[in-house]
């Protein structure tokens, strides 16, 4: 660990301002935005809350992993968005390619769609959590004394799997239609409007898997183990366990999460070789306002994020500006973060 | 040699604008075209190289600020009336200041990592404005098609006055050249240095490291604009594509090709780059590679390769090839990313 200088100067506005400042002020601005533009509560519930935390979902299954591999062993994985694309094309081909309807399906087919999805789901995470093993080891590995590489080379990484994605035949550049299971293809009735299923099936998966790591992280002797390496992990050497393969083993479970999120987003807005890069986009933000390295962290910035998203859609919608406007509109949430405190909401590690 | 060696820039210099007059009539043509991009990506490479070989900034947004020069001339250009070619100059060295000044003053209160990530977020932020085909933004961005059309001043246009073009950018080069080495001999520069090597001695030096920072920023996205200007008055068209990370690992290729902090040495690996996509796509070695392995897949291959095995680049290993302590830039470099990330300044309980 580097020494850092001590000064003397005034205190800064983001050492006065409380943690819970922030989501605070979110929850004032989504008040506002509703004053702005009103809605009924049933457009509120089904048009913005739950679409919120459809998105939540996918974005914290991407900012977990990202968040506990810098813990951990202060990588940032700049490709961490490219294993959550890679999941999506491996679920979206095994949909396709075990359907028996479709021209070219592999030779063995499955007719049942529900499964053809879960088997998609599976093979997705467990190919990802292993292509986020061999990276680590291959290329994270020799470059732990050169931190600085490690980010370039990651970086480069995100270049290789974009090309590599569109190198593949059956992929290609071009964008393909998201593949729903029958069992989720439909729309529930919630406060009488009509709400996909797929969404709220979304939703039931991050906090399932929210809860899920968290137990496993709080309660197991691994999570155990990796809280104490995110503290210190020299100290953890010294007690004589292998920090090496529990960094390895915390890459793949990053990764696997987000190839899990891509695999499950891939029925949800279909695959295509930007979505990578599109979707770590807001990871970063949701982890930067979280607080590189804090599991908590990155959940109640999924949350934010998610909201945020859909809250500023719906005003840009009311008052008739262009959409693109509301995703860049989320950099504008970071950049407030960011001016009053750097650190993150949970600022750990610091 | 050793007393021909400050001559060296000049006799370079010489030699390139001898270039166009060596090849044979039917081909010069098209290797002036090649030169020209090459003398533009060389500027853009060494704006790159201020900022990550000599300050120690990694930014991963640099194709903002390439993509900011680009569309500011395009849209200029792209009027009935286009303005002259002082106020467009004018225009993009604006739009290059004040871009790497919002940037700059956003993401700089983080560092390493952190500051990595902001500028790749920025980028993509503006990668995703101008691809959209949104009715209010595509005409002012022209969307996933891009600007075409762009009306170069007949004066300087390089389909028709190609050999002029391209003294021009090699004019251009030299002169932008010359601006970076006076930056970094500069006694701003050797603090750019000092940052890079230590920003906490700096910093009790009492130099205000955020300020120089800032200014390291701004003067590098400026030059990258101007490249982006350029690259708009050859091409006469500007897209999205611009603004994409392919971009800006282009830049950290060059500049790792050719040597990190040497300023000639990314200008190398701008020529190394452009002359190698050249080769690969030549249809003698078409036939040989695999039709999936793709030029932009071999390109990321190559990168990271050189990560791993090379991280020196050309500069650095002729050092090491003339028995010279190959230089300590990439040592150094290591110690200015923070692992925890967060500024120096900004860390103090």
């Amino acid at each position: 660990m580097t020494t850092q200088p001590v000064t003397l100067r005034r205190r800064r506005l983001h050492e006065i301002v409380s943690p819970l400042t922030i989501p605070l002020v979110t929850l004032l601005l989504f008040v506002l935005i509703l004053l702005l533009a009103p809605a009924s509560l049933p457009k509120l519930v089904t048009g913005i809350i739950l679409p919120g935390l459809t998105l939540a979902a996918l974005y914290f299954l991407i900012a977990a992993g990202l968040s506990l591999i810098f813990g951990l062993m202060d990588v940032l994985n700049f490709a961490h968005g490219s294993l959550f694309m890679v999941g999506a094309y491996i679920a979206w081909s095994c949909n396709v390619g075990l359907d028996p309807l479709y021209p070219n399906h592999w030779p063995v087919t499955i007719a049942n769609s529900n499964a053809r999805f879960v088997i998609g789901l599976l093979v997705g995470t467990l190919l990802g959590a292993g292509l986020g093993a061999v990276v680590e080891v291959l290329l994270i590995r020799p470059l732990y004394k050169r931190p600085i590489y490690q980010v370039l080379l990651t970086l480069g990484l995100v270049f290789v799997f974009d090309a590599l994605v569109r190198s593949v035949p059956a992929w290609g550049s071009d964008s393909k239609a998201p593949i729903k299971p029958s069992l989720l293809a439909g729309s529930l009735e919630i406060l009488g409007r009509r709400f996909p299923t797929y969404s709220l099936f979304l939703i039931v998966l991050g906090l399932t898997l929210a809860v899920a790591v968290a137990l496993l992280l709080r309660r197991s002797r691994i999570g155990m183990t990796i809280r104490a390496g995110v503290q210190d992990s020299t100290m953890v050497e010294a007690l004589g366990i292998n920090v090496r393969r529990v960094f390895t083993g915390v890459f793949a479970l990053g990764a696997g999460l987000a190839a899990l999120g891509g695999a499950a987003a891939a029925s949800f807005i279909g695959v295509y070789p930007e979505m990578g890069l599109e979707y770590q986009l807001f990871a970063f933000i949701v982890v930067v306002i979280g607080g590189l390295g804090s599991y908590s962290g990155a959940a109640i910035g999924a949350l934010l994020i998610g909201l945020a998203r859909t809250f500023s859609d719906h005003l840009v919608l009311e008052l008739g500006l262009p959409t693109a406007i509301a995703s860049a509109s989320t950099v504008l949430v970071m950049a407030v973060v960011l001016l009053l405190k750097p650190g993150g909401v949970f600022g750990a590690k610091e | 040699m050793g007393r021909l060696r400050p001559l060296l820039p000049l006799i370079m210099f010489g030699a390139l604008a001898g270039l166009p007059f060596a090849f044979a009539e039917e081909t010069t043509r098209f290797w002036q075209g090649v030169l020209i991009q090459i003398y533009i990506l060389a500027v853009y490479a060494l704006s790159y190289d201020l900022l990550m070989g000599y300050t120690g900034i990694i930014s991963f947004g640099h194709a903002l600020f390439l993509g900011g020069g680009a569309f500011t001339t395009a849209i200029l250009l792209r009027q009935d009336n286009p303005p002259s070619v002082g106020v467009v100059v004018l225009a993009v060295l604006a739009v290059g200041l004040l871009l790497g000044a919002a940037v700059g003053a956003l993401s700089l209160r983080l560092s390493g990592v952190y500051f990595s990530m902001i500028t790749l977020a920025l980028a993509e932020i503006a990668f995703i404005l101008f691809r959209a085909d949104d009715p209010t933004l595509k005409p002012i961005t022209g969307g996933e098609l891009g600007i075409q059309g762009v009306h170069v001043p007949p004066a300087i246009d390089p389909t028709t006055f190609r050999l002029r073009f391209y003294f021009l950018t090699l004019l251009f080069m030299a002169a932008l050249y010359l601006v970076a080495r006076r930056i970094v001999d500069s006694p701003t520069g050797r603090v750019f240095v000092a940052i890079r090597e230590n920003e906490g001695r700096a910093l009790a030096l009492g130099y205000n490291t955020f300020v120089y920072k800032l200014v390291a920023t701004m003067l590098s996205a400026t030059l990258a604009a101007l490249a982006g200007m350029m690259l708009v008055l050859y091409e006469k068209s500007a897209t999205y594509e611009l603004l994409s990370v392919g971009f800006t690992i282009q830049a950290l290729l060059m500049t790792i090709i050719g040597g990190i902090g040497t300023l000639v040495g990314p200008m190398l690996g701008a020529a190394t780059i452009r002359l190698l996509e050249h080769w690969l796509d030549s249809s003698a070695v078409r036939a040989v590679l695999p039709l999936w392995l793709r030029t932009d897949l071999l390109f990321g291959l190559i990168y990271v390769g050189l990560v791993l095995f090379f991280p020196a680049g050309i500069v650095g290993g002729i050092n090491k090839l003339r028995g010279r302590r190959s230089r300590r830039t990439i040592d150094l470099l290591r110690q200015s990313v923070v692992p925890n990330g967060i500024d120096a300044q900004n860390n103090v309980k």
